[in-house]
């Protein structure tokens, strides 16, 4: 209903805006499921395995950490993630590898083994207009 | 010194037996040495001395310079990892140093796994008719590593060698 100076409406629209602005990364934020693996065999490196795959149940848990990457020509995150391998390595780094190693000689002959692995967790992705930002739950 | 003057004389008894001109020889020789005994015998005590302290039993280890963690300094450990391309020259080198640079992270990780938590070893040998016919050892360790530091790269001739560190918080560890 309109106001006899007109006041009220155009009041209700600039709220309207600021209330979308502030919380249009909460609208368009996404939950993904993110694990990451690789097998290195006797120092040369072979497997690496990222999977991604939004998440179909809400996540719980708080975001705790977070890593930035602009986004060039794609909002797939997969792709975005591949093509920031570099960064997005450093960034797990911080959050945690599972490591696990098994060496064997056997009669003088040496195999090693070592997976690197971070656990399928969950992550909040927020595409904004150029960049993408990623946060681990926990 | 002592045992060097003892073997000169052994010597001296042998060559006595052969030639004449030979015995001329080892004699001035032999006044040679004992003009210096008194040298030689300074030396013997300075080579005692010496031998006395290198008998000496090792200072135990201090608990200062032993990586041990305290409650209030936190402990850095730093390793050097090493990775080579799977590819013999199939690959290009920007991709080899990729792949390399992922072996040695995981090649530094593990030594990070190995200093902090240790390494469990299990050895096997089979021996039949006094003869080794078979020995195995096996090694392994497994641990969760986080906030692990990539310090600096170097990729040269296809192996590329990654120095990492990790800080270790006492506070952090006893959660």
């Amino acid at each position: 209903m309109r106001s006899r100076n007109g006041s009220c409406s155009s009041s209700f629209s600039t709220y309207s805006i600021i209330f979308l602005l502030f919380y249009s990364s909460v609208i368009f934020a996404d939950e993904y499921l993110i694990s990451y693996r690789y097998f290195v065999k006797n120092s040369a490196l072979y497997n690496e395995t990222l999977d991604v795959s939004k998440a179909m149940k809400k996540c719980s848990g708080k975001p705790y950490d977070s890593l930035s990457i602009e986004i060039k020509d794609t909002h797939n995150l997969k792709q975005i993630l591949l093509q920031n391998k570099e960064k997005f390595t450093y960034f797990l780094n911080k959050i945690g590898f599972y490591i696990t190693n098994e060496e064997l000689t056997y009669n003088g002959n040496h195999v090693a083994r070592t997976i690197i692995t971070l656990k399928t967790t969950c992550f909040k992705v927020d595409f904004n207009d150029n960049f993408v930002t990623i946060s681990p739950l926990k | 010194m002592k045992e060097g003057v003892l073997c000169s004389h052994l010597r001296i008894t042998k060559m006595n037996k052969r030639t004449p001109l030979s015995l001329i020889v080892v004699m001035l020789t032999l006044l040679g040495l004992s003009a210096c005994a008194q040298k030689s015998d300074v030396d013997c005590q300075k080579t005692k001395q010496e031998v006395v302290v290198n008998t000496k039993p090792k200072a135990k280890p201090s608990p200062n310079n032993a990586l041990i963690l305290h409650s209030n300094k936190p402990l850095k450990i730093s390793v050097v990892g090493q990775g080579v391309a799977p590819c013999n020259g199939a690959c290009s080198p920007s991709q080899a140093y990729a792949l390399a640079k992922r072996a040695a992270i995981a090649d530094a990780y593990r030594l990070i796994a190995e200093k902090v938590k240790g390494v469990y070893v299990e050895g096997d040998d089979l021996i039949k008719n006094m003869m080794v016919k078979r020995s195995t050892v096996k090694t392994s360790v497994a641990a969760y590593i986080r906030n692990a530091n990539v310090v600096e790269t170097t990729f040269k001739d296809g192996l590329c060698e990654v120095e990492m560190e990790v800080v270790l918080v006492h506070s952090q560890l006893t959660r």
